[in-house]
């Protein structure tokens, strides 16, 4: 009685200390988790974009045709989708930080290594591939972590770190500065350092409940410790779950055992989970209780046992390719992409074949950047006053965006196009800023992982084939129309799937039901 | 060529090989109502004669055969007032490189020079020093420059090696039938330690912000843990 009556204690010490004063400092560390987003934005995709003025130089010094020198550029941006599902179970093993101190080393030294080359395939390897996998594993971290820190305003935080692709403007210039200065090679050195920046700012993504660990390191000097630093590191959030496990953990009682879980039960399932696993660690040490609550929280959860599979084989888990979810959020997601990729790559052709000149044609260019960043805040902060369910904004803007993009081959001067590009801008920033809210809506926070992994996946399949089809749309019907209303078309094809949401969302209690 | 009174029209034309030109002022006609027009085909101070005149026209034939014909033409008409245009015969011009070519101490540098559109006999390259300019060898100097003429309008020249004293201004000639063309290119040798500098300041702060936020969260760990 007297280690449940210091357990009682703790628990309510435990949880009056985290509300009041460790919740502003929750807070401190979301803000926190944005600006590291913030800066992943920023650098890669900067860096994705400067690759152009890279391109010119690599192929006078290094030799090699165009093609094979564009194969470098698309190698990375490919597999900063197609890396993924890898990254995510990497994620999900290591956690969010370490995984991005890694992606952030994978830059940082691709861009190091890249300064020796001599080569073209070498280049591949160390600037296509390093860089490649090292933004999958940044991206991944800094979106899943977002997801699970900005509970409430998820959308505004997820639409300010995607900001910062308006910034990446700034950066070909001084790209270019760099190259006149002092070559590629200096300039990747440079770049080199200058990503390795995201390595204090990855660590600015702190694990969600670090007071466990300390607790539980105290008591398992053995491995104990680190997998309840793992396992708390897995844990979403949920207060709760974790004075449960410090019940659990010395000779229980059922009651708050079963309180604990109930309490729960709105949360996250994995938190529960992760305790069986766990428990099955301490099982010596403690003797009889703890397989009763194991089994008792088998009981209460059906669920259990395939997410415990999840947790103690943490191999590719493909349960999100069952899911119809998954499929409805990927077919939106594939297609969506389409939509945003060609006509950028378009915009600029078609107004100079309508006989625009290039300065007004990058004019467009830099106000639907703007335009675009701008509506990103707005889309994002509208739908974290949860009016409606925000994949109904997010239907909302494929539909309108389609239907200005079909609209498009109707302007043929310069205010009509300006008129478009707005337009264009406003529909695209609204729908971008809301692709991670919707699916953590859809999906959850626990699972965000490999959901995420296999839809990255799955658009990078898109943006690897988006260019060249469009390209070849080009070449055959001879005029950039076509590309505009093949846009439109898969703007308007990819929220189709968003319509079977509530009958996919019924399919899937009944199953879990069963 | 048109032109307006009182101003100079000027044309410019570019020859590689040996050829025959015409060159033909023509007056417009809103201005036929002039008379008692002379007209004079200069070649710089030099009067041209076997001029070919018609009602508006003069024109002159002209057999283009080595470098020593080339110039500025001009025709001046000179009635009440004075109307002049110049042809500019000249070489295909070479372009070399605005910007310099950076390069790092014992490194390659590869300096490309193009001819447009027309092909040059032969190519050459010459390095400054100081005011006199030096003819490079690749034969003699093998281990040091490689030249090649990748294609029939462009040449390379790669120079292995590189030191500080490759640093300068380099030339490279093309050889038309009619004369000779150069371009201009700048190399500039670095050494490692120059961006070096800069790199190891951001690994500096770098490292301060790692030890700042790694301090800051034992701290915040034990406070915790005292609270």
């Amino acid at each position: 009685s007297f280690p449940g009556e210091r357990t009682e204690e703790e628990t309510e010490a435990l949880a009056a200390g985290k509300s009041p004063g460790t919740e502003a400092a929750d807070r401190g560390w979301a803000w926190g988790v944005v600006l590291h987003f913030f800066l992943v934005n920023v650098l890669v995709i900067g860096m994705l974009k400067t690759f152009g003025i890279f391109f010119v130089a690599f192929q006078e010094e290094v030799g090699g045709s165009s093609e094979q020198v564009s194969w470098i550029g698309s190698i990375m941006s490919s597999l900063r989708f197609l890396g993924a599902p890898l990254v995510a179970v990497v994620c999900r093993r290591l956690g969010e930080r370490p995984t991005s101190i890694i992606g952030a080393g994978l830059v940082g030294g691709g861009c190091l290594l890249s300064t020796q080359a001599t080569s073209i395939p070498f280049l591949c390897i160390s600037m296509g591939l390093l860089l490649g996998m090292g933004f999958a594993c940044l991206y991944q971290a800094a979106a899943v972590m977002t997801a699970k820190r900005c509970r409430t305003r998820l959308a505004f935080s997820n639409a300010i770190a995607r900001s910062g692709m308006g910034l990446t403007f700034l950066i070909a210039p001084f790209t270019q500065l760099l190259i006149d200065s002092y070559g590629w090679q200096g300039t990747l050195l440079i770049f080199g350092g200058i990503m390795l920046n995201l390595v204090p700012s990855s660590m600015l993504l702190r694990p969600i409940s670090t007071q466990l660990p300390q607790h539980s390191s105290a008591k398992n000097q053995n491995r104990g410790a680190l997998t309840a630093k793992k396992d708390s590191e897995a844990l979403d959030g949920c207060l709760d779950e974790t004075t449960h496990r410090e019940i659990q953990q010395r000779s229980a009682q059922d009651l708050p055992t079963t309180e604990g879980l109930r309490m729960c039960h709105g949360r996250d399932v994995s938190g529960a989970v992760n305790t069986p696993a766990w428990e099955k660690l301490q099982k010596p040490p403690t003797d009889s209780c703890s397989p009763e609550t194991a089994t008792e929280a088998k009981k209460s959860y059906k669920s259990l046992p395939l997410t415990e599979k999840e947790n103690s084989q943490p191999l590719l888990d493909f349960s999100p390719l069952k899911d119809p979810i998954f499929c409805i959020f990927t077919w939106s997601f594939l297609f969506s992409h389409l939509a945003y990729f060609v006509p950028i790559f378009h915009l600029v052709a078609r107004a100079r074949t309508l006989g625009i000149s290039s300065m007004d044609a990058s004019y467009l260019i830099s106000v639907a950047g703007i335009t675009e960043t701008v509506s990103q805040l707005l889309s994002g902060w509208v739908a974290d006053q949860n009016w409606t369910k925000k994949y109904h904004y997010h239907v909302a803007y494929l539909v309108l965006g389609g239907i200005t993009n079909l609209l498009c081959p109707l302007a043929t001067t310069f205010p009509l196009l300006m008129t478009y590009a707005v337009a264009f801008a406003i529909f695209c920033g609204g729908f971008m800023a809301l692709i991670l809210p919707v699916l953590v809506d859809l999906v959850g926070v626990e699972k965000l992982h490999s959901y995420l992994g296999f839809a990255a996946f799955f658009a990078g399949i898109a943006a690897i084939g988006g260019p060249p089809l469009a390209g070849w749309l080009y070449d055959y019907t001879q005029t950039y129309v076509c590309s505009f209303l093949f846009a439109g078309a898969c703007a308007l094809i990819s929220p189709i799937s968003f319509f079977f949401e509530p009958s996919a969302q019924k399919w899937k209690l009944k199953k879990a039901n069963l | 060529l048109l032109g307006v009174p009182g101003t100079s029209v000027e044309k410019n034309i570019t020859l590689d090989r040996r050829t025959r030109i015409e060159l033909s002022c023509r007056l417009d006609n809103k201005y036929s109502h002039l008379k008692s027009l002379q007209v004079t085909w200069k070649r710089g101070n030099e009067t041209v004669r076997h001029i070919n005149k018609t009602e508006t026209s003069w024109s002159i034939q002209l057999r283009i055969l080595d470098n020593s014909k080339l110039g500025s033409y001009s025709c001046t008409l000179k009635g009440e007032e004075e109307i002049s245009a110049i042809f500019n015969l000249q070489v295909p011009k070479i372009e070399g490189k605005e910007k310099p070519i950076v390069s790092y101490e014992g490194d390659t540098a590869v300096m490309i020079c193009k001819s447009f559109g027309y092909t040059p006999i032969a190519w050459a390259w010459y390095m400054t020093n100081g005011s006199e300019q030096i003819a490079i060898n690749d034969t003699l100097l093998a281990n040091k420059y490689v030249i090649n003429r990748i294609s029939a309008n462009v040449t390379h020249m790669k120079i292995l090696k590189l030191t500080k004293e490759d640093n300068g201004v380099y030339w490279c000639e093309a050889a038309f039938e009619l004369g000779k063309s150069k371009g201009k290119l700048k190399l500039k040798v670095l050494s490692l330690m120059v961006p070096l500098k800069p790199f190891l300041a951001i690994v500096a702060e770098v490292v301060i912000l790692v030890t700042i936020i790694f301090l800051y969260e034992m701290y915040s760990k034990k406070k915790e843990k005292s609270a």
